[in-house]
């Protein structure tokens, strides 16, 4: 990203800068030309992949050539062959110290207070080009603050109107929640509702504002940007994988979570967040977060020793398994790849049982499946914002896939991306798609029999605004389509996808996005958290109970035992509170869930932030998951496990591989701070010894998925840098049958709602409220 | 909310003017206000939906124009120029005494509703200056009896 | 002749003891000598324990802005911010420091947390009885730095709501 569309396949032209030689695609603006050659030029207004504003004058520059009567804006200025250029002259800076002047004309000096204090664009500008003294001795025109929503205030003399916002909300987000009133010097920037904003409260007006006009409710006040440390890694919350840089630091209760952006636009996301990524991290500091573990003694959870809860749970283990009793594991999909690959692990080699399960919201063995042989056209979500063609089938991307939501409407915006809609509902994205199919609800498979030849499903699909014939002629169009990208939501499952995957077949250079819930839906499904598949989709000799199944086992009493990892069976899993009456069961979970409440041993577990391992994200980037901090009491899912397997007597290192052949951990699971290496481990593995792993190491263990699951041989050195890696579907899914039965589970997420984390979100609940109450307003006019 | 036919005319004929649809927010504004007298909540619903814009669009470049306002005015809205030419002329003092007549200030209305007044930039007739506006006839080298005439006849209207 | 010469050199040497006997004493009398500094006395400039002062109205200048905790060399200084409301309120501007910890085992009195401050709070008394057979103690609370309040403000003046009902409670 950072290159405008029309710069594309441009001609190269030779510019002077400074004296320097500059080659850029000609028609590209000069200050992304001066950028990229290291020539820095100031500005507040522009920002890459907006509209040009051309307000705040800031980057003002001389071009000697051609000639030019005034100062030209480089923000736009394009380049032409031959262009002179100076941006240094006694006469440009003179003119920058003025415009700096200018915005400190009303812009109140309260930086003491103001939370851009540290990370403010305009109190860099004015220690680089402005003055010292300001000749203004007029009083400035003071304001009161507003509260727009819950977690956005606007201070408007602030304000130094580059129109960043607007533009974001209007162009990048599509909302257009805010705008500008007035003009000239009483210009002024307001929301839709008047007096508050009704808006996805995405956050991105005030991550983009170069001041501190716009600051976050859940933020301000609390701390300055140096003050913390900052972690990047993988939001916890859906399917999509940002990656979000954490601000943390140390408290009582041994880290908290201040605040979640990425500014310096790593990832897969460029600087996008949704509300969740952006404030609901807040679970991770909730003061009922459990912190000791509980055992039932006489009925009535205890709190205990780790000692004394995992040697209850292992001598409880060892004991049903000694008298033949049946086992029970759930998963979760929000835990990383490691604890999942160990949970199943575990499982089938400790408890030796195949009954486990996660939340399925996606079917990925059908879709790795359907790919066989054909990796290449597994869709990444990179792709999203960089094909030219793309087709929406099912499901409301907005809501339950922020970010491919946000790159698709990018590429249609910047690059002419085509989009085509094909759902039961209006969504949101109809406004950017070239053509939108409206197809009775549920009939999304016939859509996929119809795309790959069947055109008896015509019928079944057809509706008043989407005619058979009008059907035929868009399925001519997206076969003749270039570099189409599928992306399918939970509707699609077996034979649909088979159906999706045959016609991509059939079109150049497709790619597919099997779209699922959850931030590790995908990985969870990789690693083989089902009673039928091992890792990497290979057939099990001899399928477990699922779900139902073991819910069915539990309601005849004869589920001996259920380990249940980050899942709520009781609450949305269909298990039944009172049929476990007779089952041993222990809860690994943040909270005192409806399945803890019922369970007799619980242990407190990390969250994601509090976690090392990766992540698969649904269209299979696999990226980094980095420890942000600790939180007193409790332990990762992974030390968990491994520790429940050493009270049952198992030697730990056929769970975890450790020693030597391993590679060294790069200080990721000790929780270094973002980049930092072990510097020990990389020394010690230069020179050939023995990496040190523990075996609560999640990295020994990504050490045998690397070479166990198929598509997980990425570069590990790659990985470890920060960057999204591709897995691929190499799997061994090529000899499933057609048609397991997939029962699926989609969360029907919105933006305001996240499984059964979401309840735990403060922010999340209090905009959600807001929301509501501001709709119960209107309906009452 | 409805329109007069003319309305209506005027606007189907204004939407093959431009490529988009938006661009015929302005024109269409002014002469919504001049149906209805000032550009009212339902006027702004109204072409928000018709033009495809948000209600916030639609106020933003409303509170771009001076003369669209939001509030009723006037029967006769009497605009004073007092630019440079007219104030050489005395556009200060025919302010000053249609206030004092009107018994009204800048933006002000009158209590029957017949008359309100206006300090306004420069309206283009500064040859015959001072000049005043009012809706959309021009009243030109004016004094303060002349100005009672203009006043008068407006008030037998 | 050495006899005379070893008396008259040390008839010198007492004269200059017995001299210096009547001279005014320069050492200070510390800690025995009169009033709350048990005769220590200050150069103005001495940079002693410091003080988070107050304005005229009692509410704390600190608006924890944390400049003074970056420009600290030794790291030091330790601040939790947050934000002032109608029911407790703290310090002038939006925010206040709901925590502020200096800890005197690592600071140098070197001053530029003074320096740094941009509303005048953080100074230099001329507390220096610091010392502590216990290294926790010597970890000072905002609750220990701060100034008292104005007394022409009284003695109970308060802008904390809470504290008010508090208050009020107990004096009826």
């Amino acid at each position: 990203m950072g290159t405008r569309g029309f710069g594309f396949g441009m001609a190269d032209a030779n510019i002077t800068v400074d004296g320097k030689k500059i080659t850029a695609p000609a028609g590209s603006l000069l200050i992304d030309a001066c950028k990229n050659a290291g020539i820095e030029i100031p500005s507040f207004c522009y920002y890459p992949n907006l509209s040009l504003q051309g307000a705040c004058r800031m980057c003002v520059v001389r071009v000697d050539a051609p000639k030019m009567p005034k100062l030209q804006t480089a923000c736009t200025t394009t380049i032409s062959d031959g262009m002179v250029v100076t941006t240094d002259s006694e006469e440009v800076k003179q003119s920058r110290k003025a415009v700096v002047e200018i915005l400190l004309g009303n812009h109140p000096l309260d930086c003491p207070v103001c939370d851009a204090g540290g990370q403010c664009e305009l109190q860099d500008m004015t220690f680089t080009y402005g003055a010292s003294e300001s000749r203004y001795v007029e009083p400035k025109n003071h304001k009161q603050e507003q509260q727009w929503s819950p977690v956005v205030f606007f201070d408007s003399p602030r304000c130094i109107l580059c129109y960043r916002c607007v533009r974001v909300c209007n162009e990048a987000m599509d909302v257009a929640a805010l705008g500008v009133e007035n003009r000239g010097v009483s210009s002024l920037i307001v929301p839709n509702g008047g007096d508050h904003l009704d808006c996805e409260e995405c956050g991105m007006c005030i991550d983009i504002c170069p001041v501190g006009a716009l600051t976050s409710g859940s933020y301000r006040y609390k701390t300055r940007p140096w003050e913390m440390n900052h972690v990047s890694t993988i939001c916890t919350h859906c399917g999509d994988g940002c990656k979000t840089t954490l601000g943390v630091r140390s408290s009582e209760a041994g880290m908290e979570i201040l605040r979640g952006d990425n500014r310096d636009k790593s990832g897969i996301n460029d600087d996008f967040l949704c509300i969740k990524g952006r404030y609901a991290f807040d679970f991770a500091n909730r003061e009922d977060r459990l912190r000791q573990p509980l055992v039932r003694k006489n009925g009535v959870l205890t709190a205990v020793t780790w000692e004394e809860a995992v040697t209850a749970v292992g001598d409880k283990f060892a004991e049903v398994k000694q008298s033949g009793g049946v086992f029970g594991v759930i998963g979760s999909p929000r835990s990383t790849n490691e604890e999942a690959y160990l949970l199943q692990k575990f499982a089938r080699s400790t408890l030796g049982t195949n009954n486990i399960d996660h939340q399925r919201t996606a079917d990925f063995p059908a879709f790795v499946s359907a790919l066989a042989g054909k990796p290449e056209m597994a869709g990444s979500m990179r792709d999203a914002y960089m094909v030219p063609a793309i087709l929406l089938l099912g499901g409301d991307a907005t809501d339950e896939h922020p970010l491919l939501a946000y790159q698709v409407r990018n590429n249609v915006r910047l690059h002419s991306a085509k989009l085509y809609v094909v759902n039961s509902q209006e969504i949101k994205l109809k406004r950017q798609a070239a053509e939108f199919a409206q197809i009775p609800a549920g009939t999304e498979s016939g859509v996929a029999a119809f795309l790959a030849g069947d055109d008896s499903a015509v019928a079944a699909i057809a509706t008043a605004i989407t005619s058979a014939d009008a059907w035929r002629a868009l399925r001519e169009t997206l076969r003749s389509a270039q570099n189409l990208l599928i992306a399918f939501s939970s509707d699609l499952q077996g034979d649909g996808i088979a159906n999706i995957a045959k016609f991509a077949g059939s079109v150049s250079g497709a790619k597919v996005i099997c779209l699922a819930d959850y931030a590790n839906s995908r990985g969870v499904a990789d690693m083989g958290l089902y009673p039928d598949l091992l890792p990497g989709y290979a057939s099990a000799a001899k399928a477990g109970l699922d779900l139902a199944g073991m819910s069915a086992a539990a309601q005849q009493g004869k589920l001996g035992a259920l380990l249940v990892v980050g899942a709520n069976p009781v609450y949305d899993l269909g298990f039944a509170a009172d049929s476990l009456n007779n089952t041993f069961v222990v809860v690994q979970d943040m909270f005192l869930t409806e399945t803890a409440a019922i369970a007799d041993v619980v242990l407190p577990s990390a969250s994601a932030y509090e976690t090392s391992g990766t992540f698969t994200n649904t269209s299979g980037d696999l990226q980094l998951v980095k420890k942000a901090g600790d939180l007193h009491g409790t332990k990762p899912d992974f030390e968990i496990i491994v520790r429940i397997a050493s009270a049952m007597g198992v030697d730990v290192s056929t769970l975890v591989p450790l020693g030597a052949g391993t590679t060294a951990d790069m200080g990721q699971s000790r929780g270094a701070q973002s980049g930092e290496a072990d510097r020990s481990a990389v020394y010690l593995q230069k020179q050939g010894l023995e990496a040190r792993v523990s075996p609560f190491d999640a990295a020994a263990l990504f050490d045998e998925i690397q070479r166990l699951v198929p598509g997980y041989d990425v570069s590990r050195m790659n990985l470890m840098a920060g960057n999204d890696v591709r897995t691929t579907t190499a799997g061994k899914a090529a000899a499933l049958p057609a048609s397991r039965g997939e029962s699926l589970r989609p969360a029907h997420d919105t933006l305001f709602s996240s499984g059964s984390l979401g309840r735990y979100s403060r922010v999340l609940n209090s905009v959600a409220e807001n929301r509501d109450s501001k709709l119960v307003e209107v309906a009452a006019d | 909310m409805r329109f007069s036919d003319a309305f209506e005319a005027r606007f189907t004929e204004m939407l093959t003017h431009y490529p988009t649809k938006r661009s015929v927010l302005v024109p269409t504004l002014l002469f919504a206000q001049d149906e209805v007298g000032y550009v009212s909540e339902d006027v702004i619903a109204e072409l928000a939906t018709r033009l495809e814009l948000t209600t916030l669009d639609v106020r933003n470049v409303m509170s771009y124009y001076s003369m669209l306002v939001t509030k009723p005015r006037g029967k006769y809205n009497v605009q004073v120029c007092t630019n440079i030419a007219c104030t050489l002329k005395g556009g200060d003092e025919l302010l000053s005494h249609c206030a004092k007549r009107l018994g009204i200030g800048h933006k002000g209305t009158t209590a029957d509703g017949q008359f309100s007044l206006e300090e306004v930039e420069c309206i283009g007739a500064c040859s015959w200056a001072p000049a005043i506006q009012v809706n959309y006839d021009f009243h030109e080298n004016l004094d303060v009896p002349k100005m009672d005439a203009v006043l008068d006849g407006y008030a037998k209207k | 002749m050495s006899v005379v010469k070893d008396i008259a050199a040390v008839a010198k040497g007492m004269g200059i003891t017995f001299g210096e006997m009547f001279q005014p004493t320069i050492v200070e009398n510390y800690p025995d000598g009169p009033g709350p500094l048990k005769g220590a006395k200050f150069q103005e400039r001495f940079r002693g324990a410091h003080v988070l002062q107050r304005d005229e109205n009692g509410l704390e200048k600190c608006v924890a802005c944390f400049l003074c905790a970056a420009a600290c060399p030794c790291n030091c200084i330790y601040i939790e911010a947050d934000e002032n409301t109608e029911q407790n309120r703290v310090s002038g501007a939006e925010r206040y420091a709901k925590v502020y910890n200096i800890d005197y085992n690592r600071c140098i009195f070197c001053g530029y947390c003074v320096e740094a401050c941009p509303t005048d709070a953080i100074t230099h008394g001329h507390g220096f009885e610091l010392a502590s057979f216990n290294a926790t103690n010597l970890i000072y609370r905002k609750e220990q730095l701060l100034a008292i309040k104005p007394a022409q403000l009284g003695e109970g003046v308060t802008f904390n709501k809470a504290e008010m009902d508090r208050q009020g409670s107990t004096a009826g």
